[in-house]
């Protein structure tokens, strides 16, 4: 599964990027969303991971650059806030909404039951 | 008719809980880069323990990860104390050049979300004052507040504490229109809030300036 991750926080995304590598996952990462949008236009993505909050462009708002240039890409967010109003949002997307920390198992189960697998 | 210390009220406790949320947020962001060292470090032993020799220098990254977050986590706590103590007393000596890099620092992940920065001025002298050290606070936020709604820029917003003929002065300099939506901001809450603490505000249209003025009280 072709994955990028998306985080203003560069030590987070850096170290799960690392960990999901270990696991067999083809995982690049931005910290901002010229970054993300540069990478998709570079190489197909199946899944993509965004931070909801993030300088400039908010994952939402991310999420709806990234579908135009890649219509099939899948979401999940992922953001330390966890406020009802973003789940609210997020959930309106159809895509996962995980808070902050996770642990990596669950993690990968979202990202497959996304991709449509078990 | 209704109280006017009201709307300081409330606008006390809304300042009180967008700090307190945005510090929260803050720690959280802590919590998930030491999460994912904590699980890059199991990963490390599981490979370890099939065989793959343990790096020295991964270990060592992960290390300076920990104690980088700690540090962070550490610096937001102590701000955060410093502020919740600020309501401790009704009225207290103000050092404005750390009141405005207090609130600066505790306004500065909502700046970063609209890709701005703040840059605090230390002045020759201290430019200390009696006043409502939280009430100033509110009122210091309200003009970052207002900053952050209008500016977009490269270069920080500066913010720089003075003596101006007699009168304290916060300077809140950038490189947008400080003259919009200027009447509608400061016209809620902050009014009475300015009027509470004698401060009157003013725009400098040619310079982009907002000068926020405390009376130099001594007692």
């Amino acid at each position: 599964m072709r994955v990028l991750l998306v985080d203003d926080e560069v030590e987070f995304v850096s170290t799960l990027a690392e960990r999901l590598s270990f696991r067999g996952f083809d995982v690049d990462y931005a910290t901002e969303a010229t970054g993300a949008l540069t990478l998709v236009g570079q190489k197909e993505y199946d899944l993509a991971v965004l931070d909801m909050k993030m300088p400039g462009t908010s994952g939402l708002a991310l999420r709806g650059l990234l579908a135009e240039k890649s219509p099939e890409l899948k979401f999940i967010f992922l953001t330390g806030h966890g406020s009802e109003k973003d789940y609210l949002l997020g959930s309106k997307e159809s895509a996962y909404y995980l808070v902050k920390p996770i642990s990596i198992d669950m993690l990968i189960a979202k990202m497959h039951e996304t991709m449509g697998g078990h | 008719m209704s109280d006017p210390l009201e709307p300081i009220c409330a606008s006390g406790l809304q300042f009180f809980g967008k700090v307190s949320a945005s510090v929260s947020h803050e720690l959280k962001n802590v919590l998930a880069v030491l999460n994912e060292n904590a699980g890059l470090l199991e990963d490390l032993s599981l490979a370890a323990e099939r065989g793959k020799p343990l790096a020295p220098e991964q270990v060592k990254r992960v290390s300076e990860n920990f104690h980088k977050q700690i540090r962070r986590a550490d610096d937001i706590l102590k701000n955060m104390n410093r502020f919740a103590h600020s309501v401790d007393r009704f009225s207290a000596e103000v050092d404005l050049y750390e009141l405005v890099s207090l609130v600066s620092v505790l306004a500065s992940r909502l700046a970063a979300m609209r890709n701005l920065t703040f840059e605090v001025t230390k002045p020759e002298e201290p430019v200390i004052f009696k006043s409502n050290p939280f009430l100033v606070e509110n009122l210091v936020w309200f003009c970052l507040e207002y900053a952050m709604a209008r500016e977009g820029g490269k270069d920080p917003v500066q913010l720089i504490p003075a003596k101006k003929s007699g009168k304290i002065a916060l300077s809140v300099v950038g490189s947008a229109n400080f003259t919009e939506g200027y009447p509608e901001h400061f016209s809620g809450a902050a009014a009475p809030l300015a009027a509470v603490l004698g401060a009157t505000l003013a725009v400098d249209h040619g310079n982009a300036e907002l000068v926020v003025y405390f009376p130099d009280r001594k007692k």
